[in-house]
């Protein structure tokens, strides 16, 4: 096995078409075709190199994504792709990383990779896909899910208050944290970009259709019953919808005003806090090895000589 | 007066935990090695940091098996004990591994205190023949041990043993030296010298027999290593980048040894948030074409299974060491046990293809992280690395082994496939994905998943497709059997019994067939390096046996095969019993193992 990666050739640029494999296996309608092409456009607009891009996930309807860019890709196991992510991210710094998981991966099976992933600030893009309930199951209750929400594990109704993502995001010390949606695709590819430029673990929520099974939710035509955060430091406002709802002012350097609109129950779109200066994990252990005193490995035994 | 010359004896130190028996034994090998002789070290550890003192659970101590031979194995019986009081003392008799013979110096600094007890305990040692030697640490000594906050007393008793065992004081005092020299302060070094000093005089004055091992002069650089740093240092020379575990008895001391010295060798330490994450992490890392290692013990391994399954299917090396321990569930975390086998030969769901090689002594665990990086990379597999908690731990002397520096697994050399009786495998290996781009490959874009595909790397759900996928990983796994030959074996090449072992038990079954062979007992030895798969010569093996065994420690019945016998029966249809399949957590021996032997083939002619 060897890393030795040829040197880059010109490129042709990358056009979107180049990033496409098969047709994805996705219902008709389902938000995640939105959450693909928004990373896609993203690519394309930055010129990323598919051989240098890895996209990773777990399992669910959100777990598909790495089989449908044609970069290279791992689809892990259920609610473990930040650390296979981290694999990459420490020894392979060269690659462009992004991590693709569902409520039900990252909330609930992999909640504790959620919270060290966070804490170790390794840099990557973090895509949450919520749609609020467990689809390729067919319809359960999972951590995002609303109270009282019918599914098939709960008929009774969903029996808890929903986690908040943000603020779980946020309460971990999470270094950049932004939230936006499948159906409004300039914001989407916006949020990739400025996440995509943060020097550690960038946390992007997205809210996520899932018209199969719980079609009322995230009423997609309407946009009074959300907001967009807006600063100089923060995502702009999609220009497209923003003049039909309200945007508010939002400094993402404010970690206490961050919780504050994360909090209400309202739903916000834009980027809630920014930290460019908290350590990165990935970072640190790279330097210990740049920093050690290189020894050769011919005299690995004498320590125990006697 | 008594010099007994011995060409072999064992002792042990006990105390509680917490005390320094380990530290006092560690300073005493150094010095038996210094003089030429030939030592196998286990030390006894509580699961605890610290149990209550004088209690069951505290004992803590170390069991030197001393010689003027090369010895691979702890051995037999202990000769002689010394006890820092008489709990640790009865409770370590339990294990029943003291000679009829066997001598006892016991403390009796703590009877005024418990006078019932150190009664009883005598008692106990009257009845069972064992012949106690009481002492008192002296006056002013028991004043050196208060000043020094209750420790110390571990280098008196070093003292002590320095002179039963006929060493210079003055050697020892320079091991001394070179243990805490720079660790202390001038003035609690001075006491602990003076600890030392007066416990060699104590038993210059009360002991009236030491022991005599004869020393012979060794050729050639000399090494002094426990498992855990082989394995560790074996990782470096294999050329392994990363290493990413979470902490587990008895694993850790691999984090920890490479914690401080990888980054000096361009690898990287990262102690995970949990057993999946550990080996998840591995998983990535190798994805992107940088080879990396996990270990752990049972616990972690139960953990790691879903990502083991996971590998095999997306075509990932992975490299996972499991120290075994005691189970099942949490068991004994600092006792020996080899029952994980089932576990790795059968562990993930589905069909589940792997290698497994198990690790002997100390050279074996330099040389597995090699064997094992060969292996997972060739057939991009999940390669196991069996340890267990008595190779683990036990330190040994070796001539220093030939240092390798791999990078490129084709150049694995010839005396390590030999060392594991494997020929090397083919040069092209059919994988289930055509592609085996790394990232960064231009035009190698792939995708890798757990869910069936075909050979392009694509999701795929029909029947030849998945049974296409089966037959390449199997044949994966077939390519082993076929490159493997004869395993290593002791005694005669056909005859009434042939006892076949793995991993640990290696060093017990050949000294056990020797002692066969000298009394014209006609069984032989069979130890597996690789334990999944098997040898496909290995059928004809056993069929020049009358009759075949195995020893292990792990559970078996007359219901129920231990592990090894259960595999080698349903691989070679052959009437394979357990011999010896304890879970005692205790080393196998080689007295018990000839003892058996003659039980067993007296059974046989009657």
């Amino acid at each position: 096995m060897s890393i030795q990666v040829e040197p880059t050739q010109p490129q042709q640029p990358v056009v979107l078409k180049d990033l496409n494999t098969e047709n994805p296996r996705w219902c008709v309608g389902c938000g995640d075709f939105g959450i693909i092409m928004g990373l896609k456009r993203f690519i394309v607009e930055r010129q990323l190199q598919p051989a240098a891009t890895v996209n990773v996930s777990g399992i669910g309807c959100s777990g598909r994504a790495p089989n449908y860019f044609n970069t290279y890709g791992v689809h892990a196991i259920h609610g473990r792709p930040i650390t296979v992510a981290l694999g990459l991210a420490l020894t392979r710094p060269d690659l462009n990383l992004f991590v693709h998981a569902g409520d039900g991966d990252a909330l609930s099976i992999g909640g504790n990779h959620l919270m060290h992933g966070i804490n170790k600030n390794f840099k990557c893009v973090f895509l949450l896909y919520d749609n609020e309930l467990y689809a390729l199951t067919k319809n359960q209750t999972s951590p995002t899910t609303r109270k009282d929400h019918v599914t098939n594990t709960q008929p009774q109704g969903s029996f808890l208050q929903p986690i908040n993502p943000l603020t779980v995001a946020l309460g971990l010390g999470a270094s950049f944290v932004a939230s936006t949606a499948d159906w409004i695709p300039d914001h989407l590819t916006s949020t990739m970009k400025t996440a995509f430029d943060h020097p550690g673990f960038a946390f992007v929520h997205i809210s996520q259709r899932c018209p199969h099974f719980d079609p009322a939710n995230f009423d997609h035509k309407s946009s009074a019953w959300f907001s967009f955060l807006k600063h100089d430091k923060g995502i702009a406002p999609d220009r497209r919808i923003a003049p039909k709802t309200t945007v508010v002012e939002h400094d993402p350097s404010n970690l206490a005003a961050a919780f504050k609109i994360a909090s209400e129950g309202h739903r916000y779109f834009g980027l809630f806090y920014q930290n460019t200066a908290k350590p990165r994990y990935d970072q640190i252990l790279r330097d210990l090895v740049a920093r050690a005193e290189q020894k050769p490995r011919s005299k690995i035994l004498d320590h125990y000589l006697i | 007066m008594s010099v007994e010359k011995r060409s072999v004896t064992r002792f042990e130190l006990l105390m509680d935990a917490g005390f320094g028996a380990q530290k006092a034994g560690d300073i005493l090998l150094q010095a038996f090695v210094g003089m030429g002789k030939y030592v196998y070290v286990e030390p006894m550890i509580p699961a605890e940091i610290s149990p209550p003192a004088r209690t069951r659970p505290a004992l803590s101590g170390v069991i030197i098996r001393l010689a003027d031979f090369d010895v691979t194995n702890i051995g037999n019986d202990t000769d002689f004990i010394l006890a820092s009081h008489e709990m640790v003392l009865d409770t370590r008799l339990d294990d029943g591994e003291y000679n009829s013979s066997c001598r006892i110096l016991l403390d009796m600094g703590d009877r005024e205190a418990n006078p019932d007890s150190y009664e009883m305990v005598l008692k106990r040692c009257t009845r069972e023949g064992l012949s106690v030697i009481p002492f008192d640490v002296d006056q002013p000594s028991q004043a050196l041990v208060k000043e020094l906050g209750g420790k110390g007393q571990n280098l008196y008793y070093l003292g002590m043993l320095s002179y039963i065992y006929n060493m210079d004081e003055e050697i020892v005092k320079g091991e001394i030296q070179k243990t805490f020299g720079k660790k202390l302060k001038e003035d609690i070094f001075a006491k602990n010298m003076a600890l030392f000093h007066n416990g060699y005089q104590l038993a210059k004055e009360k002991v009236f027999f030491t022991f005599q091992v004869e020393s012979t002069p060794r050729q050639g650089e000399k090494i002094l290593i426990d498992g855990n740093t082989a394995l560790s240092m074996g990782i470096i020379d294999a050329g392994i980048k990363l290493f990413a575990g979470y902490p587990i008895t008895p694993a850790s001391s691999i984090m920890h040894t490479l914690a401080k010295m990888f980054p000096s060798y361009g690898g990287m330490v990262h102690q995970a948030e949990d057993e999946i994450a550990a080996i998840g992490t591995v998983i990535g890392s190798y994805y992107g074409g940088v080879p990396s290692v996990t270990c752990t013990s049972g616990p972690g391994l139960s953990l790691k299974q879903e990502f083991i399954g996971y590998a095999q299917v997306a075509e990932i090396p992975v490299i996972l060491i499991d120290a075994q321990r005691s189970g099942p569930s949490t068991g004994m975390p600092t006792k020996t046990e080899q029952s994980d086998l089932p576990a790795v030969i059968f562990g993930s769901h589905g069909d589940y293809t792997k290698v497994v090689i198990s690790v002997a002594n100390v050279i074996d665990c330099f040389y597995a992280p090699h064997m094992a990086r060969y292996l997972a990379e060739k057939l991009r597999l999940p390669v196991f690395i069996m340890s267990d908690f008595q190779t683990a731990n036990s330190y040994k002397v070796i001539t220093k082994p030939q240092v390798v520096e791999m990078d490129n697994v084709e150049d694995i050399p010839d005396f390590i496939l030999d060392r594991f009786h494997m020929n090397r495998l083919p040069k092209d290996i059919e994988m289930v994905h055509t592609s085996q781009a790394v990232p960064g490959t231009e035009g190698g874009m792939r995708r890798v998943t757990g869910l069936n595909t075909d050979a392009k790397g694509q999701v795929n759900y029909f029947s030849g497709t998945n049974q296409r996928s089966h037959q390449v990983r199997n044949e994966k796994v077939h390519h082993v059997r076929r490159a493997l030959v004869k395993p290593e074996m002791f005694g005669p090449d056909s005859g009434d019994l042939l006892v076949v072992g793995w991993g640990s038990a290696r060093g017990a079954i050949e000294e056990a067939m020797s002692l066969c062979k000298k009394q014209g007992i006609k069984a032989a030895g069979m130890h597996l390096r690789v334990v999944y798969p098997l040898p496909l010569i290995l059928k004809d093996i056993f069929a020049r046996y009358k009759k075949i065994v195995t020893v292990e420690v792990a559970y078996g019945d007359a219901l129920k095969p231990s592990p090894l016998a259960m595999l080698l029966r349903c691989e070679t249809l052959f009437d394979v019993q357990s011999m010896i399949a304890e879970a005692t957590g205790r080393p196998i021996r080689p007295k018990i193992i000839v003892n058996r032997v003659k039980e067993t083939l007296s059974c046989q002619s009657r």
